[in-house]
């Protein structure tokens, strides 16, 4: 993982940290004197529709909508957001809440790219060991002639 | 027709629901957890999740649990909760590319370029019945590969997606039917799908259509004789699409969320106007979940409804006629009190009797 995340970068592994990982973070963060954030759009479960471009065409239509919760927050002026799958309003206000204060430069950011370094090694690992099922399962038929 | 309405009956109601709960709370088993649901009857979750046209495992697995496994019940309970909701936006469009493939198969070439993965799949294995005694299968875990396992690259290999129809385009076989365009989709859950609506209202219809109604419709419509031959799937596929947005405050690609998906693939030699076998016609298929014989035949309907939407209506039974809800939706109504529908029919009916001269 590259030293610096990019903001949406650092999203995309928020939005894949468990509910424990993330909440519990930002629960310390505020303990540890992290200004409080307002709360600009409170957790809101709702839906995204998710768009394909399909290959026959290569135009697009909509395969069904995926649940999610979205959350905004403010803190000191910066804004804070995340998107999250499932309905989970708690890990997505944490979740906003670490964004704004990683978006601040506050020196929690250290913990925080802590907690996506971990959320990247797990899901590289993952699919490591995904990759090493399926791969076992790779065929070469051969046609009776 | 029509249901009229009726007063009384409250406490009767009341004590039906009542059974109804005791039904779904009472017994002698254990609590149903929904990771239970989620882990071990996974296909019912995902196929529930299609028909309701909302990837939520979790809220599937509630339905799955409140509808005591009755799957288009299920689907009927997510797809009302789903119109509860609101809608954020739309996801910036993802691409056949970008799916995160688990198994691919190809009934058309032996060795495609990438290979097959079979994944996880009986379809080489017989399917019988697994009649281990309980106490002996419930601590059993899937046994792994016999001997050592193969050493595997720690990174699946990038660029492992093939264009499936390159190869067909290529050879002047497929005819290219991308014009550039790129029109709004259809939504159909805003407007009625109707014969003559884009074709991004057909693949969404089909990607929520019930699963026994499509395969059904997709068989009558393949046995049927029908020139050109039949269709052979260029492709298979099990896998996971990213959930993309903008990021509000940077307007860059954020991947919020991943859905797992089936794809499929199929071509069928043409037969328009008229039969001549130069060139072959092709379909696509793509569905929320593990449900291969969905993707499959809804790639075989799409290609049909190309080919010929007017031919037995087929257009209009695949807008209209493979929505589980409301189809059950309609057919669930006719349980309800029918009684001055029925009597304004049976007094038309002796009406046109005696005008018959059969009365007296």
């Amino acid at each position: 993982m590259p030293d610096t995340l990019t903001r949406e970068r650092r999203c995309e592994l928020l939005a894949a940290a468990g509910h424990e990982e993330i909440v519990t973070l930002a629960e310390r963060l505020l303990a540890d004197g992290v200004p409080r954030p307002t709360v600009v759009q409170a957790p809101e479960v709702g839906m995204v529709v998710l768009q394909v471009r399909e290959p026959v065409e290569e135009t697009r239509f909509y395969l069904g909508e995926v649940l999610v919760t979205e959350c905004s927050v403010e803190l000191d002026g910066v804004p804070g957001w995340c998107m999250r799958s499932g309905d989970d309003r708690i890990a997505a206000l944490a979740g906003a809440l670490l964004d704004a204060v990683a978006a601040a430069g506050l020196p929690a950011l250290t913990d925080i790219d802590a907690l996506c370094a971990a959320v990247a090694e797990r899901q590289a690992a993952e699919e490591a060991a995904e990759w090493a099922d399926i791969q076992a399962t790779t065929v070469a038929f051969e046609e009776l002639t | 027709m029509g249901y009229s309405g009726v007063r009384g009956g409250q406490e009767a109601i009341a004590a039906a629901e009542r059974l109804v709960q005791e039904s779904r709370f009472g017994g002698r088993s254990a609590w149903l957890e929904l990771d239970q649901i989620t882990e071990r009857l996974g296909l019912g979750v995902d196929r529930v999740m299609g028909e309701a046209g909302l990837w939520a495992p979790e809220l599937a697995a509630r339905a799955v649990r409140q509808a005591h496994g009755d799957l288009l019940e299920a689907a009927q309970l997510l797809r009302a909760h789903r119109s509860t909701l609101p809608r954020f936006g739309y996801s910036l469009p993802v691409g056949p590319a970008e799916l995160r493939a688990v198994r691919r198969v190809s009934p058309a070439h032996r060795n495609p370029p990438g290979g097959q993965v079979l994944g996880r799949t009986t379809d080489y294995t017989p399917r019988i019945l697994d009649l281990t005694p309980e106490e002996r299968a419930r601590p059993r875990r899937a046994p792994g590969p016999p001997g050592a396992p193969a050493a595997a690259p720690a990174r699946r290999p990038r660029g492992d997606r093939p264009d499936a129809d390159a190869g067909l385009r290529a050879a002047g076989l497929l005819p290219d039917r991308r014009t550039g365009d790129d029109p709004e989709p259809y939504d159909i859950t805003r407007a009625p799908a109707r014969p003559g609506t884009p074709r991004s209202a057909r693949l969404s219809a089909l990607a929520r259509a019930e699963t026994g109604s499509l395969t059904h419709l997709w068989y009558s419509c393949s046995r049927a004789p029908r020139p050109g031959g039949h269709e052979i799937p260029l492709e298979l596929r099990r896998g996971r699409l990213p959930l993309r947005v903008a990021h509000p405050h940077t307007g860059r690609p954020v991947t919020v969320a991943g859905v797992r998906v089936t794809e499929a693939r199929t071509v069928r030699p043409t037969a328009r106007p008229r039969p001549d076998g130069t060139r072959f016609d092709a379909g696509y298929g793509l569905c929320y979940g593990e449900n291969e014989p969905k993707a499959l035949a809804m790639a075989g309907l799409d290609l049909l409804v190309h080919r010929d939407p007017h031919t037995d209506r087929l257009e209009q039974k695949v807008l209209i006629a493979l929505d589980g809800p409301e189809a059950s939706g309609f057919l669930e109504h006719l349980k309800l009190p029918h009684y001055v529908d029925f009597r304004s029919t049976v007094e038309r009916v002796r009406a046109v009797r005696v005008g018959a001269g059969a009365g007296r």
